[in-house]
């Protein structure tokens, strides 16, 4: 069985053979696992059932001082964080989209590598990601704490603006449906440790209605439909899987109840993630690893679940940790290696 | 309570700079103690947005509108304050700590101390260990903080710099953000921990003994 067959089974609560997985990581802790593996494909030593035909932030151009500008014209400061980095400045300083272009949606760098990836990873589950796709996207541009004060101080320019990102999004999706993928996932960090970041009423009112719009393209065409949304989010799982939501990343230990949400939501949700990055992976010795890993694959074996750390895996984790849950996923009964 | 100090206090808690402003002013032109407005209207208002942040019926953008109005108010007292003499609660030094460029908690937990009657030197986001070692005497608390766990020793290192340049007992040390646990302040040696910046407030005021 290869490894879309599985995801999809694991998907759809349809008993896999194994707990498929899907482990990406920053800069660093990719350096300290391929100075292991010197010489070897990292792909091959991962074994991923998921390979991203989209994009996690968005395109970038070098522009010196540490910095990159994307395409949407915000610049991020990648002095320190090499992975993402800080957004600096604000495209939009005043609460107008007069004036602003939004970048070409169908340019040709989006689509660019979606051919040779899929022809490359034939065997695994096709995502097209659409990172910081709504209020991200909005506050890298107005900046995060002038988004905030403008759900009450301008009102209409939210609407406007999360639209039109939303038009943006649904016309790359209307592209990449041309490509046998099988799922769109979204990235839009709501969460906080504790509870939403703008709060329930004003997420369903300026949110929610845009979601259901960008989500109902992908329902529409029989693709899955994934969020990553970091922080205490779960209060909206069921709003979400009413408008079509399939599976939820990353499913943090720390601030939501692993335990008790995969058996709840058993046969109308599948979660994506689970694996501590804030406390087992950093500090934990490698048998909590090992533990943590073997209780989360128990969880997921009846379908419902994907393995992953609940964030790529940062710099702080030791190798000894990364090889200590890859080798609990990769010796599950039922996974061959067929590298 | 007066009138004007009731809407004043109206004011921030809805966010409205307006009203703060103008009732500000109404206040002060009545002859009413800038000591009593700034207890009376902010002081009070932002301790009732602190309490409904904590039940989860205000979240970000109203605190964040709050203290707006809050530090509209502020600006118009504090030369009435300085004129009349009025010290602040305590001074704090706030920062996030070397390595992290992230600043929207940090600059909340400063606009609710302000808000609570405390003078705060915002040190910014990547503030080196030094950097808080030079501010020790100046101030009764430093708060660090931090959004993730790769920057999380920072903390310990600049309460480690406390240490070295001999001024550790001089201030105490409070720490917060996302991955940050009370298990970890007691770890490093900090003398408290804050899960949100409302209750920063509360431990501020418990660490400085202050009402």
């Amino acid at each position: 069985m290869d490894k879309r067959t599985v995801m999809k089974l694991a998907l759809d609560w349809k008993d896999p053979p194994y707990v498929p997985w899907n482990i990406n990581l920053t800069i660093p802790a990719e350096e300290k696992l391929q100075a292991h593996y010197p010489g070897k494909d990292l792909e091959d030593v991962l074994q991923n059932h998921m390979v991203n035909v989209g994009y996690d932030i968005y395109f970038f151009h070098d522009i010196g001082n540490d910095c990159v500008q994307d395409l949407f014209g915000v610049v991020w400061d990648r002095s320190i964080d090499k992975d993402i980095g800080v957004v600096k400045g604000q495209v939009l300083k005043e609460p107008t989209l007069k004036g602003y272009n939004f970048p070409d949606p169908l340019a040709s760098i989006v689509y660019a590598e979606v051919p040779g990836k899929l022809e490359k990873f034939a065997d695994r589950y096709r995502v097209f990601g659409i990172g910081f796709s709504l209020y991200e996207r909005a506050w890298t541009m107005r900046s995060m704490q002038t988004l905030l004060m403008d759900f009450y101080d301008n009102p209409h320019f939210v609407h406007e603006l999360l639209n039109c990102i939303a038009d943006y999004n649904i016309a790359q999706i209307k592209e990449i449906l041309k490509y046998d993928i099988d799922a769109v996932m979204f990235g839009d960090d709501w969460g906080q440790q504790r509870g939403l970041q703008m709060g329930p009423k004003l997420w369903h009112e300026f949110i929610y209605p845009v979601l259901k719009r960008m989500y109902g393209v992908v329902v529409e065409a029989g693709k899955k439909v994934f969020i990553h949304s970091c922080g205490d989010v779960d209060e909206l799982f069921d709003d979400l899987v009413g408008i079509g939501l399939n599976c939820f990343n990353p499913f943090q230990p720390e601030v939501m109840d692993v335990s008790v949400l995969i058996p709840q939501y058993r046969g109308r949700l599948a979660f994506y993630g689970g694996m501590s990055t804030q406390k087992t992976l950093p500090y934990g010795t490698v048998d909590d690893v090992r533990r943590e890993a073997q209780k989360l694959l128990g969880l997921g074996k009846e379908g419902g679940y994907i393995f992953s750390p609940a964030h790529d895996v940062p710099k702080d984790v030791s190798l000894e940790n990364i090889l200590g849950f890859i080798d609990e996923v990769q010796h599950q009964p039922g996974f061959v290696n067929q590298s | 309570m007066d009138s004007l100090l009731q809407q004043i206090y109206e004011g921030v808690v809805t966010g409205s700079v307006d009203a703060v402003q103008t009732n500000v002013q109404g206040a002060l032109e009545k002859g009413i103690r800038p000591k009593e407005i700034l207890d009376g209207g902010l002081v009070s208002a932002m301790a009732e947005v602190g309490r409904r942040f904590e039940n989860g019926e205000y979240f970000v953008p109203d605190m964040l509108i709050s203290a707006r109005a809050m530090q509209a108010g502020m600006t118009m007292l504090k030369p009435h304050l300085l004129e009349e003499k009025v010290a602040a609660s305590g001074r704090v030094a706030i920062g996030s700590v070397k390595g992290d460029l992230h600043d929207i908690g940090k600059n909340l937990v400063g606009m609710m101390l302000e808000g609570a009657g405390f003078e705060v030197l915002d040190l910014g986001v990547d503030v080196a260990p030094e950097k808080f070692v030079d501010t020790a005497d100046k101030v009764d608390i430093i708060a660090l903080s931090s959004l993730l766990t790769t920057t999380m020793g920072s903390m310990k290192t600049t309460i480690q710099a406390l240490k070295d340049a001999g001024k550790r007992s001089k201030v105490k040390v409070i720490i917060g953000g996302a991955p940050v646990t009370e298990a970890y302040a007691e770890e490093i040696e900090a003398d408290g921990y804050a899960p949100d910046a409302s209750r920063s407030v509360t431990l501020t005021k418990v660490l400085l003994r202050v009402n």
